[in-house]
């Protein structure tokens, strides 16, 4: 297939996955928020998390905002200026679906596109100056992602179009499962224990992994079964292990000629968690474990652009 | 200024008396004409309602499978819903039938045209057509000068304007032969129509289009000298007015659609950049003009084209369809001369009528149409898109004035013809169902043979009175029927 659609359909999964990835941090982040201003005051650092989690602190900050939960999943969800904004998350994904019209679908064009129409119309429906936390429109989010994931598993032909959008959703997932992870992290390693517990169970349950724990451990939700379990687990489907596996397994499937660089790379991560353990992690202290992965998996996405999305030749 | 120059776009003279109203449906004396009645009769059973729901059905399958064009000169991409409207235009069989002669006919002798000018200029030293209307045209490709293509054929594709006169008669308009478009529309309004309305199709019996991409592959296959040859369709990309045709055209093909990034020359051979590294490209279906196609040949500046595709087309590496420098056959200056190719290739008299028109550059024509200004549409020879002209019974005496002065500062650059009065076709409006007025643009292919579904794209102009059925200005479409069986 042409280089340009490749690239154009990797990054249409991409930014559809990050626009849920937003909903789902958004959607945590402000029921934790809930929770800790009963009795006390706000909890600034509970606020500035999804800020801290997406690297946009300064972002925020220059454009002018006050901190506050509305405030901050007001920027996330839908300022222009953005560019990982909900919105604008969704609109270069349908920009990239657009222009790739012929590479999927047309259940799959018309997913994406009646979701950004949708969006068109709730954003005529926002209220300038107020900015309530609409957990209606979190859940909107995931939904269209798993509509859109749906339809393109049951109607996509199995072939390197399906394996590029794939990758771009494992890439985008991994990413950000380490980073929801790290600041949770840091928080705690910052001795901030009181709502350790609800902390821990809203981590769960931003990558969906609640019941998967419940299910494995059976006991009380504990820091290091967590993170083990959404590191090493190769079961659920949000934790790296499980996302480095199905890049390298896409990977295996790619013409090889181009994408030795990259396979080597993803099957280095994939050995550093197929056989690691909580230990290791420990030594090396999980922000940082975490901190080397994200960066890991980016050396995986650069080579994997160089391999197969770049226009040279 | 927007200028929606993907789309098919064409301008005729204003309305004329409704006594004098080709009425596409209706006798003058209000009866349904024969071809209309199966129609008409199933029509007249719908409730109001239930068409009003069909209608809104309609709009939303449209805007949901983004069946839309964007605005060039707006680079946000504001798209825009072509109206699609539900009362057919129906044309008997036996109008099609000589329609559809009379196209392969006129095409055919345009495709010989193309061969003479760039070989030995037989009609030019004939003097059947003035040798610098041609060698001096814009449109003339001196590239192209005894350069063999495969079997001869320079326009693949043609869209040709065809618009019925009050007195009755066809007329063409123009002749599209660089890269006509609207074919997706054709295609869409049919979908959309059977979907809405099956039982229908069954009653009335009209004969299918949906072919139209298998067609279009086929006459790509089939202009390369290559055994399996490998197709693209080149698209100037997403921002592009006529987008959505591009890529509606390569998923119905099954090809690359492919920009010019995509692509790249080595030693004459075209490629394109795919995961498994360069493939080989045999032919190119274009969708952008001569001058944007390659950097190296033509303009410097153009992001969109190939450098050395020029080179690789004259080594004959490639087809491209339509072929370079085909825009001197399709300029209005050459149009008045084509019922003359068509005796001097053919030696048949033309089925199809043209407007008769006025040549500018020559004295006698100029001065006749300086004293009959008001009365007459004025063209620049290679205007588009309604701009630089003059409606003369729908422009003020200020307007028509100014114009004057226009045209003789370089009469050379317009033609000028009758007012026509566009025939007119029963269409939604706002309050209820009133007739408004249409043009038809059928697709012409040319293979080993020349073919084409039956029927084309209708336009039809939405606001009252006006005959500008271009869609950036308000114009719409209609599915266009060809009957099975002549009717009566």
């Amino acid at each position: 297939m042409l280089a340009r659609v490749a690239s154009e359909l990797y990054w249409m999964s991409r930014y559809l996955e990050r626009a849920e990835s937003m909903a789902r941090i958004l959607e945590v982040c402000s029921s934790i928020a809930l929770l800790s201003t009963k009795g006390e005051s706000q909890d600034d650092s509970a606020v500035s998390e999804p800020l801290v989690i997406t690297d946009t602190e300064a972002a925020f900050e220059a454009s002018g905002r006050v901190l506050g939960m509305g405030e901050v999943a007001q920027f996330l969800a839908w300022d222009e200026a953005h560019p990982s904004s909900i919105s604008n998350c969704i609109q270069a994904c349908r920009e990239n679906a657009r222009s790739v019209r012929g590479a999927i679908t047309a259940e799959m064009w018309e997913c994406i596109n009646d979701t950004w129409l949708q969006l068109q119309h709730r954003r005529s429906l926002l209220v300038p100056g107020a900015s309530p936390v609409d957990s209606t429109f979190f859940e909107w989010v995931k939904e269209r992602s798993h509509l859109f994931r749906g339809v393109t598993f049951a109607t996509i032909q199995r072939d390197q179009p399906y394996l590029f959008i794939r990758l771009g959703t494992y890439l985008e997932r991994a990413d950000n499962t380490a980073r929801i992870l790290s600041v949770k992290t840091r928080q705690r390693e910052q001795g901030d224990l009181v709502a350790d517990y609800y902390r821990l169970g809203a981590v769960l349950r931003s990558v969906s992994s609640l019941e998967a724990y419940q299910d494995i451990y059976r006991d009380a939700i504990d820091a290091d079964r967590v993170a083990e379990l959404l590191i090493f687990s190769d079961r659920v489907p949000r934790s790296l292990r499980f996302c480095v596996d199905e890049i390298c397994d896409i990977l295996e499937r790619l013409p090889s000629q181009s994408g030795r660089m990259a396979r080597r790379l993803a099957v280095q991560l994939q050995a550093r968690l197929r056989y690691g353990d909580l230990q290791e992690v420990y030594e090396r202290g999980l922000y940082n474990y975490l901190e080397r992965f994200i960066e890991y998996n980016t050396e995986v996405g650069v080579a994997i652009g160089q391999a197969y999305l770049e226009l040279h030749g | 200024m927007v200028v929606a120059h993907g789309l098919p776009v064409s301008i005729a003279a204003p309305s004329s008396p409704s006594s004098t109203l080709y009425d596409e449906m209706y006798l003058a004396n209000g009866e349904v004409r024969a071809h209309y009645a199966n129609f008409a009769q199933w029509f007249a059973s719908q409730s109001g309602d239930a068409m009003a729901i069909k209608r809104a059905e309609a709009d939303l399958l449209f805007r949901r499978i983004g069946i839309t064009f964007s605005l060039s000169g707006d680079e946000g991409g504001t798209e825009r819903l072509i109206p699609s409207d539900l009362i057919p235009r129906i044309i008997d069989a036996s109008a099609w039938d000589l329609m559809e002669q009379g196209l392969i006919q006129r095409v055919k002798a345009l495709n010989r045209f193309l061969h003479d000018v760039y070989h030995d200029q037989a009609i030019l030293r004939a003097g059947l057509v003035p040798a610098e209307q041609v060698l001096a045209n814009a449109q003339f490709l001196p590239m192209m000068m005894g350069l063999n293509l495969p079997h001869e054929t320079y326009a693949h594709v043609v869209g040709v304007d065809i618009v019925r006169h009050n007195d009755g008669r066809f007329y063409v308009l123009e002749d599209n032969l660089r890269v006509p478009s609207g074919v997706s529309y054709m295609l869409s309004n049919r979908k959309m129509m059977m979907r809405l309305f099956p039982d229908l199709f069954q009653r009335v019996g009209v004969r299918p289009v949906e072919h139209y991409p298998a067609l279009l592959l086929q006459t790509l296959r089939l202009s390369s000298l290559v055994d399996d040859p490998t197709v693209v369709v080149l698209t100037p990309g997403r921002y592009n007015s006529a987008y959505f045709e591009h890529a509606f055209l390569a998923k119905q093909m099954g090809v690359e659609l492919v920009e010019g990034q995509d692509l790249f020359v080595r030693q004459g051979v075209v490629y394109m950049r795919t995961t498994d590294g360069p493939r080989r490209v045999d032919v190119i279906y274009r969708r952008l003009d001569d001058v944007f196609l390659d950097p190296l040949a033509f303009r410097a500046d153009s992001m969109l084209g190939v450098p050395g595709l020029a080179a690789a087309y004259r080594l004959g590496e490639v087809v491209i369809a339509n072929a370079l420098g085909t825009g001197v056959a399709d300029d209005k200056s050459i149009y008045p001369y084509v019922p003359e190719m068509i005796r001097f290739y053919l030696g048949e008299s033309p089925i199809l009528e043209n407007v008769p028109t006025w040549q500018c550059r020559k004295s006698d024509d100029l001065n006749y149409v300086l004293a009959h200004l008001p009365e007459l549409v004025v063209k620049e020879v290679h205007g588009a898109g309604g701009y630089g002209m003059l409606v003369g019974p729908a422009a003020s005496r200020d307007e028509i004035e100014a114009f004057e002065q226009v045209l003789r500062a370089n009469p050379s650059n317009y033609i000028a013809q009758p007012t026509l009065s566009l025939s007119a076709c029963p269409t939604f409006v706002e309050k209820g169902v009133a007739p408004r007025h249409i043009d038809l643009r059928p697709f012409v292919l040319v293979g080993r043979d020349i073919r084409m579904v039956p029927g084309g794209l209708t336009r039809v102009a939405l606001r009252e009175g006006s005959l500008v059925v271009n869609s950036s200005q308000g114009g719409g479409t209609k599915d266009t029927w060809v009957l099975e069986k002549e009717s009566r």
